[in-house]
């Protein structure tokens, strides 16, 4: 008797199927949240480092912090950054909470530490905080400054 | 030749106004929240650094909350990056709304980049507290 090795209708094949359909509808309803809406994840917080002609530009995205609890040390050319925020306070203790849906947002301390490139005067440094962003500028060194040459035709 | 070069010129302020076009073209990130369910509403955070009041733009529509933000001008013009970390430029995302959130009295607030907006629920949803009488 003649009969395929494979086939579909084999019971076998019913169970892997409806056992497809089951966690597709599993996934779809009860656990996974459409694609686009899980937060994409950088490593927190991110830095961006950038140079101007006379300076060198740090920028630390770093939202919720408080700027007087946000510490800066610079130790021969390792910039040190260290802060941090806790987001079960945001909400003030008379809140009354009775679940949550989301917890994405970083919570608790961080430090995170910048070698610096050579040549940079570490006594002008300037740190501001704004809409969450932590700027440090740090001015080059007179003679690390870009100057131009002019060439003599003799 | 002078034909010649005026081609050659308008080719490349093309090929730079294209540049330009992708330079601006934002990159959306999404970003992370934290939703919290209180007695009288839901309270959402989202982490925005870089956007001011003034570029936020949270909407409605039906029960689709959207949250928009774009990012200020940080950088000065002629900088030049060593090392880039975060490349983005602008922040969205959208949240279903469940039907007991009353949408008239939504309240949001932007403090150090972090968007912070209350729903309130409806007033028949809100647990209400019955007294019973002993006569």
């Amino acid at each position: 008797m003649f009969r395929p090795w494979f086939s579909l209708s084999d019971p076998i094949w019913q169970d892997f199927d409806r056992l497809n359909t089951e966690m597709e509808k599993i996934f779809n309803e009860n656990y996974f949240t459409p694609a686009g809406t899980v937060a994409t994840r950088v490593p927190i917080p991110a830095v961006n480092i950038g140079e101007t002609s006379d300076q060198i530009l740090i920028y630390l995205f770093a939202p919720g912090l408080d700027p007087k609890n946000i510490d800066l040390t610079i130790e021969k050319n390792m910039l040190t950054i260290s802060a941090g925020r806790d987001t079960s306070k945001e909400l003030g203790e008379d809140a009354k909470v009775t679940g949550y849906y989301r917890k994405e947002r970083f919570s608790g301390r961080f430090r995170r530490v910048i070698a610096l490139p050579e040549g940079l005067d570490t006594s002008s440094v300037e740190a501001k905080y704004k809409n969450g962003i932590l700027n440090i500028s740090i001015k080059k060194k007179e003679e690390e400054k870009t100057k131009k040459i002019e060439v003599k035709v003799d | 030749m002078a034909d010649v070069k005026g081609q050659e010129m308008a080719v490349k302020t093309e090929d730079r106004s294209l540049q330009e076009q992708q330079k601006r073209r934002p990159v959306v990130v999404t970003p992370p929240v934290d939703i919290y369910e209180l007695e009288d509403g839901v309270v959402l955070f989202a982490d925005m650094p870089g956007v001011p009041k003034e570029n936020l733009d949270v909407q409605i529509d039906k029960n689709v909350l959207t949250i928009k933000g774009e990012i200020g001008d940080i950088v000065p013009k002629d900088i030049t990056p060593l090392y880039v970390e975060f490349n983005g430029k602008a922040y969205e995302r959208a949240f279903t709304l469940g039907p007991d959130v009353d949408v008239s009295k939504i309240e949001a607030s932007m403090n150090a980049g972090v968007l912070k907006i209350f729903l309130p629920k409806s007033e028949e949803v809100k647990p209400k507290k019955i007294e019973v009488k002993v006569e």
